[in-house]
């Protein structure tokens, strides 16, 4: 099994004690860092597949995360500056009056692992702070907003229109429990996901 | 007409109920116990008997552990018996009274005396290491977290035997949340491998002193572990969300295990309610489960509601439909 497969397949199973001295090895049998860095990206994949089939749990899910970041860390010197294989930035938070963070967390961990540079605003984040996020950061080409409870949906709904009242030219995804797809059309979100396996793959699509 | 208690049980043997058991009617909670448990109100941050700081932000409807830097109690599972005392049993002479009394002047005929206990523990887990780090150590540090799960089991055992002496309960409302409202937050076998003997110690303690049942508030999809449930002897699992196909598990285990909820209080419980919505919620559910192994309840973990009236509004449209259909 090539070093890039076997990376593949511990990022996948979570192993985090291994994965940094996997990506290193695979460096130092002269594979590039974007190549061993889109396997992982691959593998992410696949957990979040598996994440949204029920084949797999939120536990799987961290520690597969958590692997694949243990690698990113090795690769990351080598790849300072490249933005070849970024999908831009994706600022992300929970709306304002909503202090849930476990579910916006996983999403930013799935997110991220598909290859956005995340830019988290934490809880309870008012409308005008996402605009002025995308303001202060670069390449924002994402906006992910999540709401947990039916009482913040209408904060759910002025962080959309805020966003695109503000004409920038970002897309906006959103979540959380009552968050239905005919809802996210409704309050003009560009895309919507059920967990946080498919947001990954929904954001992927949405900036393509 | 049959008693609360005897319509109750009519319920969960499959027999002939004459009512839908209105939600909470049958547990009367004596509230008044000293559990020790430190909790914030509206507006407050307090750190709770385990060191956990909670806090309750005003125009939220429910408390937060906090997890930050500053704030975690323990961030590594190996280390818990560093930073994880469990808080004294106990209480000043007289701790008990006003609890015994209230326990007392239940009519024990038509309603179960009820303890409440929570956090549970896998809740404790997340509130004493936030929760992805909970979440985590299940995989990364198994050895330890069996350890910390143990140590918590033999906390709420000794918190079984104070009630047990003092209150002689009837029956316990003992939450632990398992899952989000589509999944589990374990896989059903690693939930089997950490809780399953813990609860059956935990529950079979207060099987074996008198405590006729046991309900279990998980609101949330938990329908994969209704086996384990069963082991490890729950009767009522309340919480029941809609996520779980309740139909097939009335039919599947309903002679082994009752099934509370099927109201969704995301539907029925904020602050634009109506009697309208709340009587199409339990219309629907009445209708979809049926009269036996089935209590029609909202999901929330104690009679109440989070906004005012909703609670007694879903038992007025209870009572229709015990008319619309027995």
């Amino acid at each position: 099994m090539s070093k890039i497969q076997e990376v593949k397949e511990k990022v996948e199973i979570g192993k985090t004690k291994l994965v940094a001295g996997l990506v290193q090895e695979a460096l130092d049998e002269g594979n590039a860092p974007g190549e061993i860095l889109q396997a992982m990206v691959d593998s992410m994949s696949v957990v979040g597949e598996k994440f949204s089939s029920g084949e797999i749990f939120v536990p799987e899910m961290l520690i597969a995360a958590k692997a694949m970041a243990k690698g990113v860390d090795v690769l990351r010197p080598l790849m300072a500056g490249d933005t070849s294989a970024s999908l831009g930035t994706c600022i992300i938070g929970t709306v304002a009056g909503d202090l849930h963070d476990i579910g916006k967390n996983l999403v930013s961990m799935m997110i991220e692992s598909a290859g956005f540079t995340m830019v988290d605003l934490g809880v309870d984040v008012p409308a005008e702070r996402f605009v002025e996020a995308i303001k202060e950061n670069e390449n924002v080409t994402l906006v992910a907003c999540s709401g947990l409870l039916t009482t913040t949906m209408p904060a759910l709904k002025e962080a959309v229109e805020t966003i695109k009242a503000s004409g920038l030219d970002v897309k906006v995804i959103v979540g959380g429990a009552p968050v239905t797809p005919e809802y996210a059309a409704e309050i003009g979100a560009d895309g919507f996901a059920p967990d946080a396996g498919s947001a990954a793959v929904k954001a992927k699509e949405m900036v393509a | 007409m049959l008693t609360v208690k005897q319509n109750l049980k009519e319920v969960m043997t499959g027999g002939n109920p004459d009512r839908f058991v209105k939600q909470y009617e049958f547990l009367q909670m004596i509230m008044t116990v000293p559990s020790g448990r430190i909790k914030p109100q509206l507006g407050e941050e307090v750190i709770n008997e385990w060191g956990v700081t909670i806090r309750w932000p005003e125009g939220q409807i429910a408390s937060f552990p906090v997890h930050d830097a500053q704030h975690i109690v323990l961030e590594d599972v190996t280390e818990w018996k560093k930073y994880v005392k469990a808080p004294s049993m106990e209480r000043p002479a007289g701790a008990w009274d006003q609890a015994i009394a209230d326990a007392n002047a239940v009519d024990r005929d038509n309603k179960y005396v009820a303890a409440f206990i929570a956090p549970g523990l896998f809740e404790m887990t997340h509130y004493l290491m936030g929760m992805e780090n909970a979440l985590m150590s299940f995989y990364e540090e198994p050895e330890a977290m069996h350890e910390l799960i143990d140590y918590l089991t033999e906390f709420e055992l000794d918190y079984a035997k104070a009630l047990v002496e003092n209150l002689h309960p009837d029956a316990i409302l003992h939450h632990d949340d398992w899952g989000s409202q589509i999944s589990t937050f374990l896989s059903p076998a690693m939930f089997e491998e950490f809780f399953l003997e813990s609860y059956k110690k935990i529950y079979g303690f207060y099987k074996a002193n008198g405590v006729e049942l046991i309900v279990h508030h998980s609101d949330s999809f938990a329908a994969t572990l209704v086996p384990n449930m069963i082991e490890m002897g729950i009767d009522i699992w309340q919480g029941v969300m809609n996520t779980n196909n309740i139909p097939e598990m009335i039919k599947q285990y309903g002679d082994k295990i009752t099934f509370m909820g099927g109201i969704h209080s995301g539907i029925i419980d904020h602050p634009d309610w109506s009697q309208e919505q709340i009587a199409a919620e339990v219309k629907r559910t009445c209708e979809e489960n049926g009269k036996v192994y089935f209590i029609p309840s909202s999901c929330q973990g104690l009679p109440g509601s989070s906004f005012p009236g909703v609670y007694e509004a879903t038992d007025v449209e209870v009572e229709k439909m015990t008319k619309e259909l027995f």
